[in-house]
């Protein structure tokens, strides 16, 4: 049983944090990558190390922000959790683009041309996240009525999480070309290199986050609205 | 007697912008028969549906009370309220494909219930379908398959009988009939809940009324059908009123 | 438990009598079994062999994704819906009677098509067949579940016919995945072995206590 829209979602002094955490690490986060060495191999593509992979953090942490707050609404029916869904599957729609779209370029730099694409597991898993994502969307706007949208969503978006581990899991075991490095650990990153990948990282989690926050927030004006805006001629 | 007793506060329910109830207060004591009485679109239907435990309230609380195995009354779950009312849509619920029998047998496995042959037998005397039994659902008229429904409605044994503009989509004799015969449901002891735009089968049906308007819940005024009409048509030209205001 | 038993009677008595299910999986089947004759015209019996697996799995996915789609459609006739939203007790056994009497459809238009498949193409599946029956049920109790769970929602959405396929294909790649590999094993004359079908069978637990377990927010309003 929920109560009216309420404007509970996080206090607006830990949004505008992140909004300036995020406006000071930006401009830092800029000058440290223009500044690193350029890669003897890959020449300036290898760049793009500082970007592609941090943008997984938002990719799959949007999708278990969606998937923890689909749960929350399932059980104690508060609007907010659902909004809540709303923004963490719409920030990691975001994210998961991003990564598919730097992914090949970098692919091609790295792995030499005409290889755009490559079904390499990471790859592959990162494409079905995104058709999910895409999934999850398409559910919620063309279902009717936002009591219902809410519940459907909030079940789409468990199986989903689900998905995730479940693909990672099976893409292994079939044995999809692997063409990703293991790991990027600081210490297989070349000199000068650690300090920007570092940065990257904690730059783009700050800027999931605040796109996260402000998305929540947004979602709760715009329901806050919609009841106001409630004329007495609207029933059935 | 039914042995139900259902009771709502601040009850609301919400379809996104549109408020079908706005935070309505009340209680159906056990063993009593309500009507629901209101102008279409009054949130009679949304209503009576959060009554069957179909749907959650967006907000407010419904509770819905009984005794279990003749213990003392306590708070029902949704899933146990579904096994003690009886619900007549504005659909049948039936299955074309399907005969009137095979409608009720698998109705009543729904609810884990076997009746025997005999008791389907009883039951369909009961409403006037005893011809009827055999024959495919898609193939009957409005007014028989009404009956199946409610026929459905009754396989096991509910406390308690809600009925969504049961009468609507019938002629006249159907109607007739139809009325006499939950009368007669009635009078064996079986509460009904009655949604309905028609005074007369509001006080036909039930011992009191419930005046649905716009989403909210107004003073009914004296429980005649004369009354009742004055009362819904006075509701009616204060909205045209307030439009023109 | 005797819920799911009853929904499972009716859904098979009612396809019995109307047969618009099995009816239109049966006849997508056998026309895509003929395009592949067309689609590659001169080919070996060995890459017939190679391509039996993948070509079988692309016919069953879309097949089932046929019949699943109209799981609940024949439920929205006279509001049948709100009949199982009635049913006291828990919901997941409707779950489970609806998953159960798609499977049994489903079996069986899989069974006729393979049949059908080795006929015009004279691929000897007859060794593999009961090794062939146990993949494929296993692919088919997870296909069902997520089948029964998504289509209860998208038959109540705009656009289900455009909706249920998106919702479901991304949750049947790692099914389709584990089951291709393991019906080429099994067909190329390979022992199933258990490492083989264990994916499918955490796949199918996994999905047939999701969809289980989140059924019950579906049927409400």
């Amino acid at each position: 049983m929920t109560g009216r829209p309420s404007s509970a979602g996080i206090p607006g002094a830990v949004t505008r944090g992140l909004g300036w955490a995020l406006a000071l690490l930006l401009p830092v986060y800029g000058w440290i990558v223009y500044q690193a060495p350029i890669d003897s191999v890959q020449g300036i593509m290898q760049k793009i190390l500082y970007v592609h992979p941090p943008l997984a953090y938002g990719a799959y942490l949007g999708f278990v922000v969606t998937a923890i707050a689909g749960g929350l609404f399932l059980w104690r029916g508060a609007e907010r959790h659902d909004q809540l869904a709303v923004a963490g599957a719409e920030v990691g729609t975001l994210f998961c683009t991003l990564m598919l779209v730097t992914g090949p370029i970098w692919a091609r730099g790295a792995w030499g041309p005409g290889n755009w694409w490559v079904w390499d597991a990471r790859l592959t898993l990162t494409l079905l996240l995104w058709f999910v994502y895409l999934a999850y969307l398409l559910l919620r706007s063309f279902t009717e009525g936002d009591e219902r949208t809410a519940r459907f969503a909030s079940i789409y978006g468990i199986v989903g999480v689900v998905l995730i581990p479940l693909n990672y899991w099976i893409i292994d075991l079939v044995g999809g070309r692997a063409q990703h490095p293991e790991n990027i650990e600081r210490g297989s990153l070349g000199e000068g290199m650690g300090m920007p990948f570092l940065l990257g990282n904690l730059t783009l989690f700050f800027a999931f986050a605040y796109l996260l926050a402000l998305r929540w927030e947004t979602a709760i004006l715009q329901s806050l609205a919609d009841a106001a805006g409630d004329g007495p001629a609207d029933h059935r | 007697m039914s042995r139900l007793r259902l009771s709502g506060s601040g009850v609301e329910k919400r379809f996104g912008r549109i408020t079908a109830l706005h935070g309505i207060d009340f209680e159906i004591a056990p063993g009593e028969s309500v009507a629901i009485l209101g102008a279409n679109g009054a949130g009679k239907s949304t209503w009576l549906r959060l009554l069957a435990g179909l749907a959650k309230p967006s907000a407010g609380r419904f509770v819905a009370e009984g005794s279990e195995g003749g213990g003392p009354a306590a708070p029902l779950s949704r899933e146990r309220l579904r096994g003690r009312i009886g619900y007549v849509g504005h659909a049948t619920l039936l299955h074309a494909e399907l005969s009137a029998r095979e409608n009720l047998d698998f109705a009543a496995r729904l609810h884990d219930r076997r009746p025997t042959r005999a008791e389907q037998d009883a039951l369909f005397a009961e409403l006037g379908l005893a011809e009827f039994a055999e024959r495919r659902v898609g193939a009957l008229s409005r007014g028989t398959a009404q009956r199946v429904s409610i026929a459905r409605s009754l396989v096991h044994d509910p406390d308690l009988l809600l009925l969504d503009e049961p009468f609507t989509g019938l002629d006249e004799i159907s109607a007739e009939r139809l009325s006499h015969q939950l009368a007669r449901l009635r009078r064996q002891g079986r509460a009904l809940v009655v949604v309905t735009h028609d005074p007369q089968r509001a006080v036909e049906l039930a011992d009191r009324a419930l005046l649905l308007h716009r989403g909210r819940l107004q003073e009914p005024g004296p429980f005649e059908a004369a009354a009742l009409r004055d009362r819904l048509l006075q509701l009616a030209r204060e909205d045209v009123a307030g439009a023109r205001a | 438990m005797n819920v799911a038993l009853a929904l499972l009677w009716k859904d098979l008595l009612c396809e019995w009598r109307s047969r618009d299910r099995v009816v239109a999986m049966i006849v997508f089947s056998i026309l895509v079994v003929v395009v592949f004759q067309f689609a590659w015209p001169d080919r070996s019996d060995e890459q017939t062999l190679a391509l039996a697996p993948g070509v079988l799995w692309v016919i069953y996915l879309f097949a089932a994704l046929l019949g699943i789609g109209r799981t609940f459609t024949a439920e929205l006739e006279n509001d049948a819906m709100t009949a199982l939203a009635l049913a006291p007790g828990t919901r997941g056994w409707i779950f489970a009677g609806k998953a159960a009497a798609s499977l049994v459809l489903i079996g069986g238009v899989q069974a006729l098509t393979a049949a059908v498949f080795a006929l015009f193409f004279r691929v000897d599946l007859a060794p593999a067949i009961g090794a062939l029956a146990l993949v494929v049920g296993l692919a088919d109790v997870a296909i069902c579940s997520v089948g029964t769970l998504f289509s209860a929602m998208s038959v109540r959405s705009r656009f289900r016919e455009v909706l249920l396929p998106v919702l479901l294909i991304p949750s049947l790649i790692p099914v389709l995945a584990a089951a291709v590999q393991a019906s080429a094993a099994v067909i190329g004359g390979e022992k199933l072995t258990l490492a083989a079908v264990q994916p499918l069978i955490v796949i199918a637990g996994i999905y047939a206590v999701l969809g289980f377990l989140l059924f019950d927010p579906v049927l409400d309003d």
